[in-house]
């Protein structure tokens, strides 16, 4: 498949594209998508890149409930696809990404939203009882529910608000380290 | 004491004329997966999924191995649909390392996708068909399946887990004389899957014991996330082979099977419409190939993302969406690699399903939901 | 190229040989001929030539078969063979045997494989007994908290029920173990223990698998014994009686499937709901509640039941066979024993063989009647068995609540059905007195 359409808009990435693609403005209608949501939150949200048929934006965990409704109720979005933890121990900080895609709208079909927001990580995690929180999205969108607890069990990121905090993949007596943070090492890697 | 325990062990109290069934893990009804189930005399009451009995850490193998040898091990959550299971994840380190990959590639991995839904596919339904107590609706498909099988040993030279999908396009080209020997074999083995009607879904029992059970309604469908043939089932037409064509599946005539009912009978009928349907896209994408041409590009050793970067691929696998987040720091390593996988989606309609049902259609709802609890868990 | 015992030596073989002969004829002593003789001392034996057969008598008439076979006429005319052997349980078992490879065979050709193949060369022959051999020699797991007496003895119980079944089939003229005039109430009796048997033995096992599948059998089994009775009865109006060689013996002309084909059908129904059979395995259904009833029976205890099982199958079939299908009746087809042979003797050039005691065998027990009887009720039996298992590769299974509406409005209907039917032909003439028969 092409990568020729990517265009990356965040400051964070300097070391992609060293000649600028001529298509770089393809993606207009996902730019569209971006724009509604900047006009709706101004800075609040910080929009991460825009590719084709994906849109990257990042909120702050106080603001995560407000811009998941509008992008449920203004933008026509029905549904979580995946809700990945990424680690970032560097920056004592845990990633939590939403894919959010949509059946109902035809011409959202190939877009995919990507609502990235960030969590305290502490180093000595105690899952459901530290600040590694953020509030759930479970009450906007019901098919995040196996999603975040996988996110809680991997990753010790306990949201508030979620009706069923239950352990899911992990033995009930599982006492080790959230296995998917980077601290968690492999034996024999 | 009870507030210390951890949240599964607690002990709950349930009414006393609640019984509590634990269906599986090792149980002929659940797969890898414990559902526990109450029931109050023959209707169940609450169901819970309990998942994880086959987690193997893929996502957490990922991180220490770099974009080539994570190959093998990332198909091993579905080894029967191993090609398909392999596509997003190769389709993103090509984004993530700007490969363009030949044409003939693409045909040979449409192909090999489309014969491992196939495969997949006969494999699911033979199980289903022993769930509903058809001991030949488990046996045929079991013994038709040997056909797609040893197409892809022709292909790729292992039964199942190929591993043939590469970045930069497929392990080898395909052998010679393959397009014959395929379209033979595809002929006939649509032809078999159309007898399947005739002692199977046109069966009355299995008709009448279906029809009306675990409904999903479009709108439950699209709220609960479902995927592929769940969701086809009940009447949302969304397959990413059109929706979003990866490849050459734009080029390709592809239709999608759409079912308004949404019980438990077209969820169990989709994906075998989905098998004819394959069976067609096998056959245009073998006229459509080109006949000679290179199927991979040489890439360097030990290939590295380009900075902090990420990609979200999908492709539509025989469970449904299957995608893939991969995040990269510019090492050779991968530095997060989630899969989204559709076995996982539709379990979340599983407890809402069962809910109120009867006992006795347990295991149709569960396993006409297209899950596979080995990729569930990953 | 493979050596048979490469330290092979003779002398070592014979020794071998006259080791264990050793042994046999010292267990056989000690143990072996009391036993025979204690049996022997309890069974009343025949009189043979005006003369008591004693058990030292019988041991010397054994070299002579003049004399050997007035004592197997005697033999096969006691109650003891009756029940053991021919019309009783041997029978059963080997036809259930029969049943189980041709299920297994006949399964698989349906599904494209080949079933039993290697164990005993031909087909798989042997594969029963080896699966026999295996069921015994496994361990028998009782639950920690069942309830261990009837536990134990519920396999047995279902079993010596299905064989009290099976003694109240006639299979030829005169051959049944039970000729009682209340035959088919006693049919209906003993069809009643199965579900209390089933009950008793999910009961015991204090497990949760089992009690559903038991709860279900029950359901299934006392529902569908209502029209299982209602359809018979229509034979019994028509008959004017109970008795079931009486039943059989009246359908020399032409069975009753003719007349009353809706009991037939609604008989043949619930037959295959009684022998928890596809599609009506509910008690059974593995997807759903394991092995139901049988999920903590082990080793030999699930042998037994299995047993059971198909001895009822062939019972139930056989039951069908001579309500409806004529029972032993059929085209005499069995040529009859050339008789100068027992009276002249076999005439082998310069040597005549006569064997005395052959023509009363063949006349009075052996007789042409008998052999064809069996050979039609066999044949009969065979058939209605295939249609018993041919559903097995065709349907799914059905839910419960679906067969408890099937049981008590749809074939409870059809069995008065067939009662009016039965009637009708009574009262019209067409059959009973003055009608045909």
């Amino acid at each position: 498949m092409s990568t020729d359409t990517k265009q990356v808009t965040s400051e964070e990435k300097p070391a992609a594209k060293p000649a600028a693609k001529p298509a770089a403005n393809l993606p207009a209608f996902e730019n569209s998508i971006s724009d509604k949501i900047v006009e709706k939150f101004g800075d609040k949200i910080e929009v991460e890149f825009v590719k084709e048929n994906r849109v990257g934006i990042k909120v702050d965990k106080e603001n995560i409930h407000d811009v998941a409704e509008f992008i449920r109720d203004g933008l026509n979005y029905d549904h979580v696809e995946s809700v990945s933890g990424v680690d970032y121990p560097q920056d004592k900080e845990i990633e939590v990404v939403y894919h959010i895609g949509s059946y109902s709208d035809s011409s959202l079909a190939k877009q995919i939203l990507v609502l990235a927001t960030r969590a305290v990580r502490e180093e000595n995690p105690i899952p459901g009882k530290d600040a590694t929180k953020l509030p759930t999205l479970r009450d906007i969108f019901y098919s995040v529910e196996f999603h975040e607890r996988e996110v809680f069990e991997m990753f010790g990121v306990y949201f508030t608000g979620h009706p069923d905090n239950r352990r899911l993949l992990l033995p009930e007596d599982w006492a080790d380290l959230p296995p998917l943070r980077k601290d968690f090492a492999i034996k024999g890697r | 004491m009870t507030a210390e325990l951890p949240p599964g062990l607690a002990i709950q109290k349930v009414d006393e004329r609640i019984m509590t069934l634990n269906v599986g893990p090792q149980h002929p009804g659940s797969g890898h997966m414990r559902i526990i189930v109450q029931i109050d005399g023959d209707y169940i009451v609450a169901c819970d999924p309990d998942p994880g009995y086959v987690h193997r850490g893929e996502e957490k193998m990922a991180e220490y191995r770099n974009y080539i040898t994570n190959i093998p091990h990332l198909e091993r959550p579905v080894i029967h649909d191993s090609c398909n299971a392999l596509y997003p994840y190769v389709l993103g380190v090509e984004e993530l390392l700007g490969i363009e990959v030949p044409e003939r590639a693409q045909y040979v991995r449409v192909i090999c996708s489309e014969l491992n839904r196939c495969i997949y596919t006969m494999y699911w339904l033979a199980i289903y068909g022993i769930f509903l107590g058809h001991s030949t609706m488990f046996m045929w498909p079991a013994g038709d399946r040997e056909l797609l099988i040893d197409l892809m040993e022709k292909i790729s030279g292992a039964r199942v887990t190929h591993a043939h999908f590469v970045p930069g396009g497929v392990r080898n080209d395909l052998p010679p004389n393959f397009e014959e020997v395929c379209l033979r074999q595809v002929n006939y083995f649509e032809k078999r899957i159309k007898e399947y009607a005739a002692v199977f879904y046109d069966n009355p029992i299995l008709i009448s014991r279906t029809e009306n059970t675990g409904v999903l309604s479009r709108e439950d469908a699209i709220r609960l996330g479902t995927t592929g043939s769940v969701l086809r089932a009940s009447g949302v037409d969304y397959d990413l082979r059109l929706k979003e064509p990866y490849d050459v599946y734009e080029e390709l005539d592809v239709h999608t099977n759409v079912m308004k009912e949404g019980d438990s009978y077209a969820r169990s009928k989709v994906p075998w419409l989905d098998m004819l349907e394959s069976c067609n896209i096998i056959r245009q994408a073998l006229q459509k190939m080109p006949k000679s041409g290179s199927v991979r590009v040489k890439l360097k050793p030990n290939p590295k993302g380009k900075g902090l970067d990420s990609v979200y691929k999908r492709v539509e696998s025989g469970r449904g969406s299957l995608g893939c987040h991969i995040v990269s720091d510019g090492k050779v390593e991968p530095y997060r690699l989630k899969l989204s996988v559709g076995s996982f989606r539709n379990l979340i309609a599983l407890p809402y399903l069962l809910k109120g049902e009867k006992l006795g259609n347990m295991p149709s709802v569960y396993w006409s939901l297209n899950y596979w609890p080995v990729e569930a868990d990953r | 190229m493979s050596v048979i015992a490469p330290d092979f030596k003779l002398s070592g073989f014979i020794k071998a040989i006259i080791n264990d002969a050793v042994w046999f004829l010292l267990i056989f002593s000690l143990i072996g001929f009391p036993i025979i003789m204690m049996i022997l001392f309890f069974i009343p034996m025949p009189v043979i030539d005006g003369e008591l057969l004693t058990p030292f008598l019988a041991f010397t008439y054994l070299a002579d078969p003049t004399r050997t076979l007035p004592i197997v006429q005697a033999f096969m005319t006691t109650d003891m063979f009756k029940i053991m052997a021919f019309p009783g349980f041997g029978f059963a078992a080997l036809l259930a045997a029969g049943t189980i490879f041709v299920e297994r065979k006949m399964l698989a050709k349906l599904q494209l494989r080949v079933g039993p193949f290697y164990c005993g060369k031909i087909e798989g022959i042997l594969q029963l007994a080896g699966d026999g051999l295996k069921l015994i020699s496994k361990e028998i797991i009782i639950p920690a908290k069942a309830d261990k007496p009837i536990f134990w003895a519920a396999p047995v119980l279902f079993v010596a029920s299905a064989a009290a079944f099976v003694a109240l089939i006639p299979v030829a003229p005169g051959w049944v173990v039970a000729d009682v005039d209340m035959g088919l109430l006693a049919v209906f009796a003993v069809i009643g223990f199965f579900p209390i048997v089933t009950i008793l033995s999910a009961w015991s096992a204090n497990s949760k698998f089992p009690f559903i599948g038991g709860i279900r059998a029950l359901f299934q089994m006392v529902s569908f014994e209502i029209p299982l009775i209602l359809s018979l009865l229509g034979v019994v109006m028509v008959t004017g009686t109970l008795n079931l060689s009486e039943i059989a013996a009246s359908q020399s002309s032409f069975p009753w499937i003719v007349f009353l084909p809706v009991g037939a059908i609604v008989f043949f129904i619930t037959m295959l709901a009684e022998l928890e059979r596809i599609p009506f395995d509910l008690p059974e259904a593995e997807s759903e509640i394991v092995a139901g009833w049988l999920t903590e029976l082990s080793g030999m205890m699930y042998g037994l039941v299995q047993l059971g099982t198909y001895l009822k199958l062939y019972a139930f079939a056989a039951l069908f066979v001579v309500l409806f299908l004529g029972g032993w009746n059929g085209p005499m087809i069995v040529p009859p024993f050339p008789m100068e042979l027992a009276t002249e003797g076999i005439e082998l050039g310069p040597v005549t063989a006569k064997i005395g005691g052959l023509e009363p065998l063949l006349t009075q027990v052996i007789t042409q009647e008998m052999l064809n009887g069996t050979l039609m009720f066999v044949l009969k039996t065979v058939g209605v068995i295939f249609f018993i298992l041919l559903p097995r590769g065709v349907f799914p299974r059905i839910r419960v609540d679906m067969l408890l509406d099937l049981g008590w409005t749809k074939l409870i209907g059809l069995a008065f059905v067939n009662i009016f039917i039965a009637l009708a032909l009574v009262y019209a003439g067409v059959l009973g007195p003055g009608g045909l028969q």
